[in-house]
């Protein structure tokens, strides 16, 4: 073999250390998405005609058991609807999301809550809400929707009783 | 004469790089306005209009057209010293004057603000028609230039056989190989869909069109790399006067981004509905498989240098650093900084790749600052210390007041990590990306929301660095202009530069064809299951809107 056309040694070392570090990570991944429940959206989805999907969804807050609400919101250019929500003690929040027009993108900043929402599309996020969440959180459009969307957010608001 | 032989080539070649530099001012102007224009308590230049209009601009010259210009220049006068064989003359002019063509159309239709759909134009967001007819006329004059590429390496290697592809051309195929495979489907979803949609507002299922948008939009990511990496492999150790520490693990790498870079757009679309996650995991380990090689890189690459330093009396364990000409030569100093960019990009990547990681981040100035890292640190900074020397061989002309050189690298260094530090952190704080933040009606009141607070500071210090960057790249634009005008001549131009090792025999490395065989069976696996997913549970399309809000059906 000419010189340089081999694999040196130090190079098969560090292929292994690569290859061990690889496995490791996407073992941690799938252990925390299967095992502790921290899983991406996408399982659930329901399809809808934008057009008519405000009169079926009727969105708004539902509180399905103690803690446990359901809360279904729809975007449009540009602001949610409903834009102020309110719950009380919630232990665990299932959202469901669609939009009557473009793209949207679905965030409560400092939370896990990050959820693209298409229009035709029911998009479902459980977020189990920590115990030391207190106070008012941004409801963040942060997918470009058009000129107006800057202008797209609204307000969470936890509140807590015990 | 060589120039003499390389007439029609070295024209193409001069008209993409200088095209490529005319595209990087023009989207860095804008970039200049936008930093300013997200960090509230800055001068607010522009409108949302503007904003918006110049950020799709932005996108689209920069990270799409600037690229595939300057990739365009490289690969033909690469492949052309490499090789010492003309290409076809038609194809190329031809691939040349289509691809500038399409690309000014798409200008127009953005600076008219009839194209306010940033540079990935999801439907059923509208824009005029000549926004997306101009997309599909920039591909097929990629496809012809391609062509040309594929057909001068199959001559050469008709003509040598039992010889290894240099590496310099290896590189060059393997990006083009790459373009080949993610290219078509996108091509389709704009003939088929887009422009449908802009002529007769007929309604798109968002997900099909984001599935295949996606299945193009992260190899378009190692288009722009593996001609970079092809630079750190060859041009870097040419000007320390050296090899590349290992030539056969530089070509495993290329065969490592062929088979594993397509197979992976799921991971744009971790938080996408109607996906299930077994499928987003699996194009997560695949895009795990692809982070391999860049990991390879780093080793081959720090290799390198180390062998070059050493050369220069560099002793123990670190001194060979210090012993490389930092500061010295324009070109060392620009790639390496390009290296170390690229480098600090390679964490926030992993994290992005990183599936239910990836929620902490999604869609926030954290994937800015990741971007800027990566396609305006650790490539457009290749590039431009590539053009120091690439310019005065093509147009036969020195730099002018080549002291400042040595400006443009640091600055764009400097400038780079200051704004990628802002804007990775403030992700954390969730700053969302893409978004007119200096009239965002949330920063008015900041203290109203938790984490908001702690957003204004952070886009200001980011502004800083866009700012220091966008000083380095105006007077790189300045002085490349200048220079092909005004610049002392050298030589005749067309001047030579061969940067590949020396060739050996061929090894399985260079059967290209069975290579690529496996890495099409890799996409059809990975992509078989969501296709069947999403096509079987039956399609959903959405009429399309205006971005002012307008209904466009």
């Amino acid at each position: 073999m000419s010189h340089g056309s081999a694999i040196h040694k130090e190079e098969k070392v560090w292929a292994a250390v690569v290859a061990a570090m690889v496995a490791v990570f996407l073992a941690a991944l799938a252990y925390a998405a299967w095992v502790t429940g921290l899983q991406v959206p996408g399982s659930d989805v329901e399809l809808v005609n934008p057009k008519t999907v405000l009169q079926e969804l009727k969105p708004g807050v539902r509180e399905v058991a103690p803690g446990r609400y359901e809360v279904t919101l729809v975007g449009r250019m540009f602001s949610w609807i409903p834009a102020e929500i309110t719950l009380k003690d919630p232990v665990e929040v299932k959202f469901r999301l669609t939009s009557i027009d473009v793209i949207h993108g679905f965030q409560i900043v400092g939370t896990n809550v990050n959820v693209m929402v298409f229009p035709g599309y029911v998009a479902e996020i459980t977020w189990r809400v920590p115990q030391n969440y207190e106070g008012r959180y941004l409801m963040v459009c942060n997918e470009y929707c058009g000129i107006g969307h800057q202008n797209m957010y609204g307000a969470i608001n936890i509140v807590r009783t015990k | 004469m060589l120039s003499q032989k390389f007439l029609v080539e070295d024209k193409v070649a001069k008209i993409a790089l200088a095209f490529a530099v005319l595209l990087l001012l023009l989207g860095g102007l804008f970039g200049f306005l936008q930093v300013l224009s997200r960090a509230p308590g800055m001068p607010q230049l522009v409108t949302a209009d503007l904003y918006y209009a110049g950020l799709t601009l932005h996108g689209v010259a920069l990270a799409v057209l600037w690229t595939a210009f300057f990739i365009v220049a490289l690969a033909v006068f690469v492949l052309t010293r490499e090789l010492g064989l003309n290409m076809n003359g038609p194809l190329l002019l031809g691939g040349a004057v289509l691809a500038i063509l399409g690309s000014l159309m798409g200008a127009v239709a953005i600076l008219t603000g009839q194209a306010s759909v940033l540079y990935t134009f999801y439907p059923p967001l509208n824009a005029s028609p000549l926004f997306f007819i101009g997309v599909a006329i920039v591909v097929i004059g990629t496809w012809l230039i391609s062509a040309a590429i594929i057909e001068v390496i199959l001559r050469w290697r008709r003509q040598n056989p039992g010889k290894e592809i240099p590496l310099a051309a290896y590189g060059v195929l393997t990006t083009i190989i790459i373009w080949l495979m993610a290219t078509p489907p996108v091509a389709l979803i704009v003939l088929l869909y887009s422009i449908p949609m802009s002529l007769f507002g007929a309604p798109v299922d968002v997900l099909e069109w984001r599935l295949w948008f996606w299945y193009f939009g992260h190899p378009l990511v190692y288009f722009w790399l593996v001609p970079t990496i092809t630079i750190w492999y060859t041009l870097l150790p040419k000007v320390l006067g050296t090899e590349v520490y290992s030539k056969t693990m530089a070509k495993v790498v290329f065969v490592l981004f062929i088979l594993a870079s397509v197979p992976v757009g799921l991971h744009h679309q971790f938080v996408d509905p109607g996906v299930h996650p077994v499928y987003k995991y699996l194009h997560t380990v695949l895009t795990y498989m692809v982070a391999v090689p860049s990991f390879l890189t780093a080793f081959n690459v720090i290799a390198t240098l180390e062998k070059a330093g050493r050369m220069r009396g560099g002793k123990g364990l670190f001194g060979w650093v210090t012993a490389l000409p930092w500061g010295k030569d324009p070109v060392f100093t620009g790639i390496t900084f390009a290296i170390i960019l690229f480098g600090i990009a390679g964490f926030s990547g992993v994290v992005n790749a990183s599936f239910n990681i990836n929620y902490m981040v999604h869609n926030t100035s954290w994937v800015v600052g990741h971007l800027h890292l990566t396609v305006g640190g650790g490539i457009t900074l290749t590039f431009i210390a590539t053009t120091f020397l690439l310019m005065p061989l093509l147009f036969g002309r020195d730099y002018i007041a080549k002291k400042l050189l040595i400006a443009i690298p640091t600055l764009w260094f400097v400038g780079q990590l200051i704004f990628s530090f802002a804007y990775h952190l403030s992700g954390i704080y969730g700053v969302p990306r893409r978004t007119f933040l200096g009239e965002a009606p949330y920063l008015q009141t900041p203290d109203a929301f938790t984490y908001v607070a702690q957003w204004a500071p952070l886009m200001q210090i980011g502004a800083v660095g866009g700012v220091i960057f966008a000083i380095a790249g105006a007077l790189f634009v300045l002085l490349t202009f200048a220079s092909i005008a005004k610049g002392p001549r050298i030589q005749p131009s067309g001047g030579e530069l061969k940067i590949s090792p020396e060739v050996g025999p061929a090894t399985f490395l260079d059967r290209v064809g069975l290579i690529v065989l496996i890495a099409l069976v890799i996409i059809v696996i990975s992509y078989s299951l969501p296709v069947l997913e999403i096509y079987g549970r039956g399609l959903s399309p959405a009429p399309p809107y205006w971005p002012s809000g307008a209904a466009a059906g």
